[in-house]
This record gives structure tokens, sequence and C-alpha cells, in this order.
């Protein structure tokens, strides 16, 4: 077969419903991949980075949600993008390599030399042609992306060869400073990986009759046969066998992991539209349209009162109406908002369907990794007029008539 | 031709209609609350409208419309359910827009009037009593008025609507919304009976019945309120559901001590489902109901509590003043007090201390909460 046939699959892990609490209370409503960034559903944007990739011939979700939740997107992604993306739910929890291993027949239907593996809540530049290339190189099994980082980094690296050295999760000390980013190449020898393992615990299992003690120390006691972590069941043992590279880069990297985080990650993926989809970003100098400061997304059925200032990093939804001299600094406004006249939002995200009322403020600190750093109001809150919202994270279908700072509002 | 004069008997066969107010999204009862609609969430071991609807069937009335604006099709299947068992209709009002607290009778109206002229009873979910509905009916038909209004007598009536009214027979003079100095001590309870005419008072647009509709009936001096006799309580907030939850206890107690737990481990008033089972060396009580399914572990202390379907409660622990969610488990040693609220599918791990932590659905909770917080 030429090199140029070679067929190249992506699967984008979504995660699911109970697991994700960090993600309340957006995610009450809506899945969290769902949940818009920078105008888009979260996922649509390694969806989109995927679709760069040449040979490319489908794009797999894999998660625990209800197929409902997912049908409408997938359907209508498929359609723009004209290149097949199915939603594949999983049934119970295998691990996130044994849920790759479960839908390996399908994964493998247009038989792939490679198959990309990303994180749904990783926000990033997804160099993935790159990645490729170099994994290619290296000709090894898999290779996963990497970046220095000020953390405790996971991955040890040959400087020169870039094979993993060495993995270990979550380090208390200091092993590297080279983290995780979530995104993996693999070639099709990664199934037989997968089922060596499952394999090998079987045979544990069967070989030694456990006591009670000494079942209690096993690491492995508590998983079923088929469940198959990443990191630990695969990236740590393989290891220092020449079959792991690793891929730095040097952009952008976030996790997903709260709504103050998603605040930030929108901001990230503006700022990179100014280089890569300039076209998608608001312009306007205050005379006919509102006056847009910095990097601002706002969907074309939005309307947006010419003496309000928008911005910077600011992305307005579908329906949304800012009324006149408002003010939006910092903020996610989702579908259907109305924001009155001569209110101001700062470091805030506003649900669905929510009213902020004439001359109220809703507004946080702005640190995004703080539990109360950025204001959060849930689906249907009505602030009323001239009622201010610092630090505070409201529950849907709440109406606020008096001021609150700090607080949760159930 | 000769003239017979028939007399018709009737047989008690008068087909009463109610409806119960079930309104909004249930905030303040969150989280309970964000697992099932408020009428739904558990009082003393049965979902909070079937009090109201056993009360209302136990004095015939043959109907009930739930006037709802939210997740009507949960609601709906539960309904189904209770129809059967109960022999009542019930059928579902929507409100598309809130139409406040006298609109929903409006949009019901078609529901409500059915030509008989018999009055129909409205309800506030919110509320518990002792549903004197027979004594109520008596005292509409004794009057001859047009609206009968239940009020209770409170300690702090400033925080509510005040009802004045002449002593003797009842009839309202005027309503007070949250007065600053004294004009009486008895509110507004929630519970009415009303004659059909009072829908034409009623336009279909949000409205509130304190503020338009009553005050205009008592202004036409037609209003007359019953002193409401027994228990009284607003459970739409976790801390009055727990007084609530000692009142109707209570009340059990006066009435028919068959259904409370009786033995040497129980002090006071205690409500347990034939289905839960209780370990050794446990004390439960006052003040306690245990759902169906419940396992109460043994050296388990339990006051002031309730605790809901299916919740495993670990050796050892101790749980005061506070609601455990369906599904829910609470550790070994674990102390749980001041208005702690574990939502569904809750796991509080062994030995951890919650004072006043208020957990969201679907969390596991494995270090102590201090002081009074919200876990999302």
């Amino acid at each position: 077969m030429e090199i140029s046939e070679q067929k190249v699959v992506a699967v984008i892990m979504v995660g699911g419903p109970t697991k994700g609490t960090r993600f309340r209370p957006l995610s009450f409503n809506t899945p969290k991949p769902l949940f818009p960034l920078a105008g888009q559903p979260m996922v649509h944007h390694p969806i989109s980075a995927c679709k760069r990739i040449s040979n490319l011939a489908q794009i797999f979700l894999i998660g625990f949600f209800e197929e409902r939740e997912f049908t409408l997107y997938v359907s209508s992604i498929s359609n723009e993008l004209k290149i097949p993306v199915r939603y594949l739910k999983e049934d119970k929890p295998r691990g996130s390599a044994g849920g790759l291993y479960y839908f390996r027949n399908i994964i493998m239907e247009d038989n792939p030399s490679h198959i990309f593996l990303l994180n749904c809540d990783v926000c990033c530049s997804f160099p993935l042609t790159n990645m490729l290339e170099a994994h290619k190189r290296y000709g090894g099994m898999g290779t996963v992306s990497a970046e220095t980082a000020n953390q405790f980094g996971e991955l040890v690296a040959d400087p020169i060869t870039k094979e993993l050295l060495h993995y270990t999760e979550k380090p208390e000390t200091f092993v590297s400073d080279l983290i995780n980013c979530g995104l993996y190449i693999f070639t099709p020898d990664i199934f037989t990986a997968i089922q060596e393992v499952s394999t090998h615990r079987e045979d544990q299992a069967n070989l030694r009759h456990l006591s009670t003690f000494e079942a209690l120390q096993s690491p492995t006691r508590a998983f079923p046969l088929d469940f198959v972590r990443l990191d630990q069941d695969i990236l740590s043992p393989f290891a220092g066998k020449k079959q792991l590279y690793t891929y730095e880069t040097m952009d952008f990297w976030e996790q997903i992991k709260t709504p103050g985080m998603s605040l930030k990650c929108s901001g990230l993926y503006l700022s990179q539209f100014r280089f890569t989809s300039p076209d998608l970003l608001a312009g306007g100098d205050g005379t006919r349209s509102a006056l847009i400061v910095g990097d601002v997304y706002v969907h074309p059925s939005a309307k947006v009162h010419p003496t309000a200032k928008i911005g910077p990093n600011v992305s307005i939804s579908a329906n949304v109406r800012v009324g006149a001299g408002a003010r939006l600094i910092n903020c996610i406004v989702l579908d259907d908002v109305e924001v009155q006249e001569n209110a101001v939002v700062i470091n805030s995200i506003v649900g669905w369907k929510s009213s902020i009322g004439k001359w109220s403020r809703v507004q946080a600190d702005g640190d995004y990794n703080a539990k109360l750093g950025i204001t959060i109001l849930g689906e249907a809150v009505m602030v009323e007029d001239e009622v201010v919202v610092i630090n505070s994270i409201v529950l849907p279908n709440k109406t606020l008539n008096l001021s609150v700072q700090d607080e949760i509002i159930l | 031709m000769s003239a017979f004069r028939i007399e018709f008997h009737f047989l008690g066969v008068i087909k009463m209609k109610a409806l119960i107010l079930v309104g909004g999204f249930g905030t303040r009862l969150r989280p309970l609350t964000l697992s099932v609609p408020k009428p739904l969430v558990d009082f003393a071991n049965k979902p909070m409208i079937l009090h109201q609807i056993e009360a209302l069937k136990a004095i015939g009335v043959t109907e009930v419309v739930l006037a709802i604006n939210y997740q009507p099709e949960v609601m709906l299947n539960f309904l189904k359910e209770f129809e059967k068992k109960l022999g009542i209709k019930i059928t579902c009002s929507q409100e598309t827009e809130p139409l406040g607290t006298a609109g929903p009778l409006a949009l019901a109206r078609d529901k409500l009037i059915d030509g008989s002229g018999e009055p129909f009873f409205v309800l506030n979910s919110d509320v518990i009593s002792e549903y004197p509905l027979k004594e109520m009916i008596s005292f509409h038909k004794g009057h001859g008025g047009e609206a009968s209004i239940m009020v209770t007598k409170v300690d702090e009536p400033s925080k509510y609507g005040v009802v004045v009214m002449e002593e003797t027979t009842g009839k309202v003079e005027r309503f007070v919304e949250k007065p600053k100095t004294f004009v009486g001590n008895k509110i507004n309870a929630g519970i009415y009976l009303l004659n059909p005419s009072v829908l034409d008072r009623i336009e279909l647009r949000p409205t509130s019945i304190e503020k338009e509709v009553f005050p205009n009936i008592a202004a036409a001096n037609k209003l007359y309120a019953m002193v409401l006799p027994g228990f009284w309580m607003d459970i739409g907030q976790p801390k009055d559901y727990i007084t609530g939850l000692r009142f109707y206890l209570d009340s059990l107690r006066k009435r028919s001590s068959a259904e409370l737990a009786s033995g040497s481990h129980f002090i006071g008033n205690v409500l347990v489902d034939e289905s839960a089972v209780i370990g050794d060396g446990c004390l439960i009580g006052p003040d306690v109901a245990i759902g169906p399914g419940c396992v109460i572990e043994s050296g388990v202390r339990l006051s002031r509590c309730s605790i809901m379907r299916g919740v495993r409660i670990k050796k050892h622990a101790c749980v005061s003043n506070s609601i455990i969610g369906w599904h829910s488990t609470v550790g070994r040693w674990a102390r749980l007090e001041n208005m702690t609220i574990l939502g569904e599918d809750v796991h509080l791990g062994d030995e951890v201390y919650s004072n006043g932590g208020v957990v969201l659905p679907h969390k596991e909770i494995k270090s102590s909460i201090l002081k009074p917080e919200i876990v999302m």
C-alpha cells in the first residue's frame, strides 16, 4: 500500500455526566463537551484540528453521555466538515484504554495506519500534523504529546531520541517537569498491548490464590479484567522499551476542568482565531456597530446596541441582546441572554436565557483557579435592575433582587 | 295525572374538585429538588403532594388538578401510579409563563367548574397540616360567603401576610403584607375553599391571590377565615422541613401511634418504613423518619432527621438535624449535624464530620466539612 493512501482516524474521549461534577452548574443542562468556547462547542476545537490532518477517514467521540445528547451535534458537524463523525457510548467504565479497545473493530474499520487519541477537555493548538510526522520518524507504537510546565511532570523523555523513558501518574515529589498533554498517536499495535494487559491480569488472578490480606494489598484488586487505564497500565509499563516516544510542544496548553477555566480557554481560542480565522472575530468602532476591543466573538443572530462596548475576550452566543450602554469584559454570554441597558459584566459566565437588569453589575476577581474567582450564572437566572453580583455562583432558575458577594446560591 | 313529589336523596355522592398549586422550581429545597420536582420530595416517607391528595380523597374529592410549570413529564408519570392506587382522578394544568398565585386558577377554570355549583379546594403544595377539610366545608356552608381561607397563628407575623378578621364570625376585613406594627397574628395558611364564582374575579394573567383577589372578595364582605386547628408548616426549605417533621410525627402520636415505631431503641416519635432494617445497639429519635429500603447498621444514633429511600448509614455513625437524600451512604463513625443536607447518591466516607454541609447529588465526600458550606 502506498504511504499516501494510509488512512488515519481520530478518537476523542468526551467523558460522561456523573464523572464531571467540577463543571457544575454549567453542566446541569449541557454536556461539558458541548459547552461553547469562543463560540464553538468545546469538542469542536479538537475536531476542527483533526480535519486538518490529511487522509483523515473518520472521527469517533467516545463517552458515557446518552447518545441523544450528541445526535444533533454529530450529524451537523459531519455535514459541515464532510467527514464522518460518530458518537460511541461506552456501556460501562473500562478505563481510558479499555474504552478504546472495546471499540477497536469500529475504529479499525477503514484499516487506518494511525489512530489519534485526544481528550476533549484539553485546550491547545493541536499540532497534530507535526506530531504525526514525528511519530512516523520515531517508528514506535505510540507518541505522547508533552510540554514543559511548572508542575509535577509525569514524563521523563530522552532529550535526544525523545523516547519515553519513565511515566508516573500524579507524582508527589519531583520526577520531571514534562507533563502529559493528553494527545496521543498510536499504531494499531496498541490494541495488542491493551489485550496483553487484560490477559496478564487474568493469568495473575488464575495462578495465585491470594490470601485475603494479599488481595487487599494488590493494586489491581479493584479492577475487573477489562478495565485498562492508559496511564498506569500502558504508558508506565511500556516506558523505556523503545515503544513509546514524546512530542514536545511549546504552545499554550490548559485543561478545561472548571467553569472558570472554560472562560480562560475561550480567551485562548479567541486569540488564536486572530491568526487562524480572523473573519470569525468581531470588529466595530462604536458608530454603526458596537465598539469592539480585543478579541471578541459575536454570533450572527445576536443583537448588540451600537453604544455598548464589548471586549476584550468576550464570546456572545446566539440570540443574545445587549442593550444600550452595556459593558462586557472577559465573559461568555450564552444563548438567549438579555443584557439590559447600562449593565456591566466582567470576568463572568452568563447562563442560557438569563437576564441582566439595567445598571446591574455582574463581576468577579478573575482568578480562574479560585472556587469563586469567576462569577457563574446558571440557566435562566434573573439579575434585577441595579443589583450587584460579585464572586458568586448562582444555580439555575433563581431571581436575584438583592446584591450578593462571595456566595453560592442554590 | 297525579303529581308525584319525588325527593332526591343525595347519597353523599357530591363530586368535589381541588387544585393544588405546585408552582416552580423548588430552589429553596435544593439539592433535593435537583433530583426530583418538589412535590415528589418525600416527607415522612411519602411524596409531599401525596399527603395532600390523600387528605382530599378522604373527604370525597374525586378530581385533583395540579397547577405546575416545571417538569410535567416527571409529574405525570408519578400521577398515573397514584391515580390507580388511590382511585382519584389527577390531571395537570401547565403554565407556559408564571401566573402568580391566582392566575393558575383561571388557567384551570374548565377543569374546576362542572356546573354543579360545588365549591372547590385550593391547596398550596408546600404546606403540611392536619387538613381538617370536612370542618372547613361546614364552616363554608355555615357563613354562606363566597370564599373561605384557613389561617394559622404564628409567633412572628411580620414575616408573612397577616389576615385581619372579626374574631367571632371570621369575616375577613383586610390583608396586610409584612406589617410593621402589630395588626394581628393570623397568617394565610394556604388552604382555600372557593365558590366557582371566584373564578369570575380572576383574569388569565400573572395575578396574586393575596394582593388582588382576596382583598376584592373581602371588600364585598364575602371572605371568611377559619383558624386552622392543629399544626401548620411551610416545608419549602430544609430547616422548616425538619421542624415540620416534628409537628407531623407529634400529630401522628396523638392520633394513631400504631404507625410510629416502638421499642427500646426508639426515643420519642419515629417513623420507620417496614422495608427498612435497623441494626443492634442503635438509638433512634426523637423526630426521625426512615424511608423504604434503608439500612441502619449497628450502633447508629439518629435524631431529628429525615432519611430518604435506599440510604445506608454505617456503623457507629451519628446524624442529627439533617436530611439524607435517596441512595446516599454515611460512613462509619461519621457525624452529621446542623442542617447537613445530602442530595441524591452522596457518599460520605468513614469518620467524616459535617457541620451544615450541603452536598449536591452524585458526590463523594472524603474530608470533613467544618462549617456550613455548599459542596458542588
